[in-house]
């Protein structure tokens, strides 16, 4: 009985395995990903030569503005003011991460190494502990800098490039096709669905090359 | 499991593979429904069809054992020294051959037998 229910859970396990992998199939299978929200179909595509100008001249028109604004510094400007009030990101955080990266990088070839030449499951095991251990304090310090850099220019670009993509790039299917979701950028801004907007724009930036 | 992670095992499905050797191999298969203008994702999984398929052939000729494909830190880490290993071949057999490369429009008078 109990074998039954160990086949039995070995064959809803490799279903579920298969089901997922024809989902993932889904995003790959063109350059769209396709999905349904509120009864309606979306989808999300890559963006055509015009759109991408368009990015391209919205993105301009945007760092105008923002190298303008007084209260908004360059990540470079940033540090330097943490600097002076004691946190010094390029001591405390860049060059960590640096050593951590190197560490990581050496460990990585060694344990390339020992599967080359089929070295026992506990050895590889040490040395992925070893490289885990390394990727947690990496990935640490660079949520510390990231958290300390999110007011910069560039956070404040990159954020905004998301925005355009997603508006640019966001479709819905209606009775004459594949029409845009947004009229305009105001449009997009205005939206208060965020379950979609999250959708479309976490689709669209899988789909486009920055 | 993220998205990259799926994408993985995708790529190292047999299937998957199989696809890629064909598509290799027969001009009239695709991959993918579009043959320009590869999305982010799609070159991703691009390089990874790439990855696995360089794995798989160590396999087949026993160079390791699938024990790397149970673990993506063991197949980073694999292709990773594969890759400096070679790189590492490659300018050692460089080195090798300074000594044996002729110089164009030079004249070489090999010793007149006896």
């Amino acid at each position: 009985m109990e074998d039954r229910i160990q086949e039995a859970e070995r064959i809803v396990k490799k279903m579920e395995k298969e089901t997922e992998l024809s989902k993932i199939e889904e995003l790959i299978k063109d350059n769209k990903i396709s999905f349904e929200h509120n009864d309606k179909k979306y989808r999300t595509r890559l963006l055509n030569l015009a759109e991408k100008e368009e990015l391209d001249m919205l993105r301009r028109k945007k760092f105008g503005q923002l190298i303008k604004d007084k209260d908004i510094f360059f990540e470079k400007d940033l540090i330097i003011q943490y600097k002076e009030k004691g946190i010094d990101i390029e001591k405390e955080i860049d060059a960590k991460i640096k050593i951590i990266t190197a560490e990581e990088f050496d460990l990585q070839i060694k344990l390339g190494e020992v599967i080359s030449k089929n070295e026992s499951e506990t050895i590889l095991k040490n040395y992925k502990e070893k490289i885990e251990q390394l990727r947690l304090q990496r990935n640490i310090l660079s949520t510390q800098k990231i958290l300390l850099l999110t007011y910069s220019l560039e956070c404040a670009l990159e954020s905004f490039v998301y925005q355009i993509i997603t508006y640019l790039s966001s479709e819905v299917q209606t009775e004459n096709g594949w029409v845009k979701v947004f009229k305009s950028l105001e449009d997009f801004q205005k939206c208060e669905d965020e379950k979609l907007i999250c959708k479309l724009g976490s689709y669209a930036v899988l789909l486009q090359q920055l | 499991m993220n998205i990259y992670s799926l994408l993985r095992n995708l790529a190292k499905s047999i299937r998957a593979q199989n696809i890629f050797v064909a598509s290799k191999e027969m001009s009239g298969i695709h991959i993918f429904k579009n043959t320009i203008n590869f999305s982010r994702v799609q070159e991703f999984y691009l390089s990874w069809l790439y990855s696995y398929d360089m794995i798989m052939r160590d396999i087949i000729v026993d160079k390791i054992s699938e024990k790397v494909l149970t673990d993506e830190l063991y197949e980073d880490s694999y292709l990773l020294w594969r890759r400096e290993n070679k790189y590492k071949e490659e300018n050692k057999s460089q080195d090798n051959k300074k000594d044996l490369y002729l110089v164009s429009g030079k004249t070489i008078n090999f010793p007149k037998r006896m």
